[in-house]
């Protein structure tokens, strides 16, 4: 009777306040077309300043590029957190696998998977896409590993140590494009603009398709690590 | 209008969830609810045009969704991807110290 009260007392108060928001909300400004300023300038000049036809793409390597490397600064973080948190023992013990069936079938389709990852890497700033989009999806081949054929064959394949090097190579291959475009540009994470080529092509865009690899190794396997960290220790409890 | 009523519904049903839910699970989930509301309000924003922010097949700058707020959603999305998997992993130890992720069972929090 005191829990379902205490309910009550939540939901209305909850219900009055997200109304008192939603009739604040109303007060803001609608906007019908993009307001003039940072917005207007990328879509008029960020084509010819950094030769990248994806505009996101641009503002996260080129215009915000410091900011991209806090990012990355912060899943390195929370790598390390995960992993001194959880890791005890560095040998897996884990299931089996699933069945015949679906270990052929994910065989055959394993490197579909892996192409399709690299494909998104490297065309970040031609379509849709870019290192953080690509990296999970590589991630996911190191989870289909886990699930599908136990976590020893994981450990096989794809060790962990492989994958402190992936994503330590990613990070060092990031913060050496910026030391670059110290002696080459003048600033920190400067686009080198000396790389690029016809925009439109692969190789184009100065320095962010080389950012977008280290970032798609740097993702992959920080979010690998992550989940090989959480299965070893579950399974380990119910076996 | 219809962006406003979903960002705020959104928003306190995600509170509700961190308020009321006695499984430590769940309240984890109902942060991830509350960041969910903030990204849909924040693209609800970009969308003032007519097409992706992409110079390609013969897009015109005229038509495009403004990219400032889709590329600081990408940012977002990424740390709290980051901020759910460390709260998980608190989890996972506190149930393998004291054999419970219930809230309201936990020793030592209250008294």
């Amino acid at each position: 009777m005191k829990q379902k009260l205490q309910h009550i007392i939540v939901i209305i108060i909850l219900t009055i306040s997200g109304a008192a928001v939603f009739f604040n909300l109303k007060v803001m400004t609608i906007y019908k077309d993009i307001p003039g300023g940072i917005s207007r300038y990328i879509i008029s000049f960020g084509l010819q300043d950094t030769g990248s036809l994806n505009l996101v793409t641009a503002i996260l390597y080129d215009y915000r590029a410091f900011d991209s490397m806090g990012e990355s600064t912060v899943i390195f973080g929370a790598v390390s957190g995960i992993v001194l948190i959880l890791s005890r023992k560095m040998l897996p013990v884990s299931s089996k696998g699933l069945s015949f069936i679906v270990k052929r079938t994910l065989g055959i389709m394993t490197p579909f998977i892996a192409l399709f990852s690299i494909y998104v890497i490297t065309h970040g700033h031609l379509t849709p896409g870019g290192g953080f989009q690509g990296g999970v999806i590589l991630a996911a081949i190191s989870i289909i590993f886990s699930i599908v054929y136990g976590s020893a064959f994981d450990y096989k394949r794809y060790s962990p140590q492989m994958k402190t090097v992936m994503e330590t190579t990613g990070a060092l291959m990031f913060i050496s494009i910026g030391v670059l475009g110290v002696f080459f540009e003048g600033f920190f994470l400067d686009n080198l603009n000396f790389l690029g080529g016809k925009p439109g092509t692969l190789l184009s865009a100065g320095s962010i398709p080389i950012i977008n690899l280290g970032i798609g190794l740097k993702v992959g396997a920080g979010l690998a690590i992550i989940f090989y960290s959480m299965i070893q220790k579950t399974f380990r409890e119910e076996l | 209008m219809l962006n406003n009523f979903i960002f705020v519904f959104l928003f306190m049903l995600g509170l509700y969830a961190v308020i009321m839910k006695t499984n430590l699970i769940k309240m984890v989930i109902g942060l991830n609810i509350m960041e969910a509301a903030v990204f849909l309000w924040v693209i609800a924003f970009a969308d003032v045009g007519k097409d992706v922010p992409i110079y390609h097949l013969g897009r015109v700058g005229e038509n495009f969704n403004d990219p400032v707020p889709q590329a600081l959603t990408l940012t977002g999305i990424v740390i709290g991807a980051s901020t759910s998997a460390l709260l998980l992993t608190l989890i996972i130890e506190l149930n393998k110290f004291t054999d419970t992720i219930d809230r309201n069972k936990l020793k030592g929090l209250n008294d």
